[in-house]
């Protein structure tokens, strides 16, 4: 008795091997011609943030100028600078922050562009087109979107007396009370402002030495690394935590998931933060959509809903006097969307020189 | 010494083509999508990565050096290997008498409505069932509410989340379902007749249950450790979102490397836990035979 | 059980079966509950209504599952994941199953090297595997990222877990039924479809069920092998800088819902069948013989 595939001919064997190769070869070309019929309905490929957009929006632009969007979710700078990378021209937008922009461009990823001839730009606060880390010769890097410096929550209940600087984190008084974000290198520039160092993304070994000192100190305090803004949320409504570090926003978070009131400042030593813009992708094989794309896309009310619906700064001044129009002034004042030049007094995230050393550090500290 | 009936019914073996041909599609899929290109991981764990982090061709061992000479790494890998050790032996545990009872007691087509029961929860996304046991295992969760209501204790505890005990809770919870789907599928083609034939000869049953249930599923018992013990050394999203501050688990240290676009340290990290690995399954490789042995009957 | 007597009745069996039978009843009953509770509790905060998914909760309210019904980019996202689990479940079972027999049966002499290189997908972290693969088809075969691209990458992690299931109950399969049937003048293919594949059916689903719950979840290898799209996991996990809402909650609820529906629509069509076949099986069989 044979096992059932001892039988197979030689023959027959190449036959099946040959149906098969030939079918491989069909799906392949298949999918070679799907991804020619994209072109001509006017789609393209974005790689960005869920909070960039919001679907009223792509479906009237789809409507008005028959534009649609492929939307790929973004993570994180660092994973899609490297997918961009090796994908090039499959992508016809990214979006990034701060320092991944000029990033990418020096790697020629993505391709500067005259900001002015966006008639939407002007409505823009002329700050935002004017920032140097994103000014080349060649142009502009990329169109500029939100931004939200790191605050630090705490509730009043268990903390006193109003804190104001980095070092309220290192009080052994709230042992076991802190969520910060588990992102390692962010967290030691955290400990690196609080030091008083200069570029907490390019520090010397012997900032890091210091930073590592108060990292240490850290350590006891944390309770937990919050993997999305979720969990340091829900930790502040439970009250297992009384400080934590956020994007804007906490507060009305917390408020709104049934916790008490939780106060928000930014350390006086200054903190870390972030502001995005969209990029155009060099080489993108919709290349010619983007541009009539934002200046759809970036139009002031939807920008002022956009705002409404996920609650951080953007630097689109139209749709301030939206707000304000709309009774959103109070939180877009808390917010801090009319003060855009705050972003020149934050440290921008972006790669740096010590992020390898900063990441053994954090390995260090919090290893086993 | 050959039975000569199993000589008859085999066949003058043809060329190993034929013989072996089934196993194609899966040799491809590992040759090609797997073992190729992961010698370009190997490269890079043998590269380093610059300032600009980008990945620099320049041959180095510092990066498996590194693992070994900062004592974090070591122990941190320790920490894991007995934590994916306590889980298996959990899943094991707890995972055996389900399917037992499964496989003895209950009808075929319930046997079937269970086991999905048991694996459709895990078709819904990890970080909400994640979240889930944060409200449960809380300060003001479900657990200490109970408890509190029950009067078992005065003041809601901080001891059932944020530490190893939930990653522990939390990983069993997770791999449970492969481990029950092992063994059940090991226990199902098992002739329970035999326990009944051996305590009719005088066995009692827990001797029954050693020495003639045991070794035959023993097959299944290993598949059940691998599926839970390996997978468990890759093990991130747990201890971050369960684990607190000291929760880290080997591959959350890897991980940071990741996000930190430096994928050198990341590749050769993880090649020196594959490495311990594939050292284990290979000293161990009397218990993990596969092939055939014939002369069962 | 079938039949409605309870076998204990029958079988001589010593005094432990019946207290052990109760108590193996209980902890079935404990596990489940067990793995069911957090399912509860996601669920559970679906109907709340802060956007913070979690307690207090406060509700309940259906505002999330509108919201959920008017994001398209989320629904795609669920039909692309569940698109991406069938067809990567599917050949990954496939193969897996195919490979298992030489695995187990062709006295290779290097099967156990083979089966430890495919336990090394489930060792390496996912993370390295999508890293590899994006280089690879990127820079060493040069195709676009696409659906197909997905499904191989999930291929490469999901097979071994199905080669590993299959072979272990091929392991110690008593040939001699096959022989039996050889005898009795069944081809190899024939007795292959009806006597060894249903014996070892339970490994094979129990292969594939594993190789969906793997592949619905799966974030890291899918980020760096997809093409322009969104999947359900890769919508969750870059929620990273204000948080899932409970849309998310209820996208879950729903499709577990729907699961649920779907098994049950087909155990109970599957039943339908049977006795169907049951009735003409025995008409045609009266018309023969009558």
């Amino acid at each position: 008795m044979n096992d059932w595939y001892r039988d197979v001919s030689r023959r027959r064997f190449l036959q099946v091997s040959a149906v098969a190769g030939a079918a491989v070869a069909l799906g392949g070309v298949a999918a070679a011609c799907t991804t020619g019929a994209s072109k001509k309905t006017g789609t393209f490929n974005w790689m960005t943030w869920s909070d960039h957009y919001y679907d009223t929006q792509l479906d009237e632009i789809k409507k008005a100028a028959d534009i649609g969007t492929n939307i790929s979710e973004l993570a994180d700078n660092a994973e899609g600078f490297a997918k961009l990378k090796e994908v090039t021209g499959q992508l016809d937008m990214l979006s990034g922050d701060a320092l991944w922009v000029p990033k990418n461009f020096d790697e020629g990823l993505v391709e500067a562009f005259d900001i002015n001839s966006l008639a939407v730009s002007k409505q823009l606060y002329s700050i935002a087109r004017e920032f140097e880390i994103w000014t080349k010769p060649a142009g502009y890097l990329g169109y500029p979107f939100g931004w939200s410096p790191i605050q630090i929550a705490y509730n009043p209940k268990f903390v006193s007396p109003a804190p104001d600087s980095w070092e309220v984190l290192l009080d052994p008084k709230y042992k076991g009370r802190i969520v910060v974000e588990n992102q390692p290198v962010e967290v030691v520039a955290y400990m690196a402002k609080l030091a008083g160092i200069k570029d907490p993304y390019n520090m010397t070994d012997a900032e890091l030495a210091q930073a590592k000192e108060a990292l240490l100190r850290l350590k006891p305090n944390i309770l937990k690394f919050a993997q999305q803004n979720t969990d340091t949320v829900a930790a502040l409504v439970s009250e297992e935590a009384w400080l934590a570090t956020s994007n804007l926003g906490a507060e009305d978070r917390v408020k709104d998931a049934g916790g008490s009131d939780v106060v928000t400042f930014i350390p006086k030593e200054g903190t870390i933060g972030w502001m995005d813009a969209e990029m155009i992708v060099k080489g993108g094989k919709n290349h010619d959509l983007i541009m009539p794309f934002l200046e759809l896309a970036e139009q002031k009310e939807y920008i002022a809903e956009n705002f409404i619906k996920y609650g951080r700064p953007l630097f689109n001044e139209g749709a301030y006097k939206i707000l304000v129009d709309k009774g959103e002034q109070e939180r877009a004042d808390r917010y801090l969307y009319n003060k855009p030049e705050t972003v020149l007094t934050m440290t921008l995230k972006g790669p740096g020189v010590s992020t390898d050393a900063a990441i053994r550090v954090f390995n260090e500290v919090f290893g086993a | 010494m050959v039975d000569p009936i199993q000589a008859s019914h085999q066949p003058r073996a043809r060329s190993n083509l034929t013989r072996g041909w089934p196993f194609l599609p899966a040799g491809v899929v590992l040759l090609v999508l797997f073992l190729l290109p992961m010698t370009v991981m190997v490269a890079f764990s043998l590269w380093r990565t610059n300032s600009d982090l980008d990945v620099v061709p320049d041959w180095t061992l510092d990066n498996y050096i590194y693992f070994f000479s900062e004592g974090t790494y070591v122990r941190t890998f320790l920490k894991t290997l007995i934590m994916a050790a306590a889980v298996t032996a959990a899943g094991i545990a707890t995972a055996l008498p389900f399917a037992y009872f499964l496989v003895r007691y209950v009808g075929q087509r319930w046997q079937r409505i269970v086991l999905l029961a048991v694996i459709v929860p895990f078709w819904t996304s990890y970080l909400l069932r994640a979240y889930a046991w944060q409200a449960i295992l809380g300060e003001k969760g479900a657990l200490n509410q109970f408890l509190m209501g029950i009067g078992l204790i005065d003041e809601p505890s901080r001891l059932f989340v944020y530490n190893d005990l939930s990653v522990w809770l939390v990983l069993l919870y997770v791999y449970f379902p492969f481990a029950a789907l092992a063994l059940y599928t090991a226990l199902e083609k098992f002739d329970f007749n035999q326990l009944n034939a051996a305590q009719d000869l005088g066995a009692r049953p827990d001797q029954a249950f050693r020495r003639i249930l045991l070794p035959q599923i023993r097959p299944g018992v290993i598949t059940a450790c691998i599926f839970v013990f390996v997978p468990i050394l890759g093990e991130f999203l747990t201890p971050t979102l369960v684990g607190g501050a000291q929760g880290a688990l080997i591959a959350n240290l890897i991980i940071n490397f990741f996000r930190g676009l430096q994928y050198t340290t990341m590749a050769a990290f993880s090649f020196v836990i594959a490495g311990f690995v594939i050292v284990v399954l290979v000293i161990f490789r009397r218990y993990l035979r596969v092939e055939d042995v014939v002369a069962r009957g | 059980m079938a039949d409605g007597i309870d076998p204990l009745e029958l079988m001589p069996v010593s005094r432990m079966a019946r207290p052990l039978r109760a108590l193996l009843r209980g902890w079935a009953g404990v596990v489940l509950g067990f793995l069911y509770l957090p399912i509860a509790f996601m669920v559970l905060f679906s109907f709340g209504e802060s956007r913070t998914p979690g307690l207090p909760f406060r509700g309940p309210t259906l505002h999330w599952y509108q919201e959920m019904l008017s994001n398209g980019v989320l629904m795609e996202a669920v039909w692309t994941s569940i698109q991406l689990a069938a067809v990567a479940t599917t050949l990954s079972t496939l193969i897996g199953t195919m490979a298992a027999f030489p695995l187990v049966r062709s006295g290779f002499r290097s099967a156990g090297a083979a089966r430890i290189v495919f336990t090394l997908p489930i060792m390496l972290p996912g993370a390295l595997i999508g890293i590899a693969l994006l280089i690879f088809f990127r820079r060493a075969l040069g195709v676009d990222l696409s659906f197909w691209t997905v499904v191989m990458g999930h291929i490469v992690f999901t097979m071994p877990f199905v080669v590993l299931i299959v072979s272990a109950r091929l392991q110690g399969f008593d040939r001699n039924l096959e022989w039996a049937a050889a005898d009795l003048g069944a081809s190899p293919a024939r007795a292959m479809r009806h006597v060894v594949l249903p014996l070892i059916a339970p490994a094979i689903v129990a292969g594939a069920l594993i190789s969906v719950t793997l592949s619905i979840d799966e974030f890291v290898i899918t980020f760096f092998t997809v093409g322009p799209q969104s999947t359900l996991p890769t919508y969750i996990y870059t929620q990273i800088k204000f948080g899932v809402t409970p849309e998310v909650n209820a996208v879950a609820t729903v499709l577990l819902l729907g699961t649920v529906l779907l098994l049950g629509l087909a155990w109970a069509a599957a039943g339908q069948a049977r006795r169907l076949s049951r009735i003409f099986g025995r008409r045609r069989a009266r018309e023969r013989i009558g």
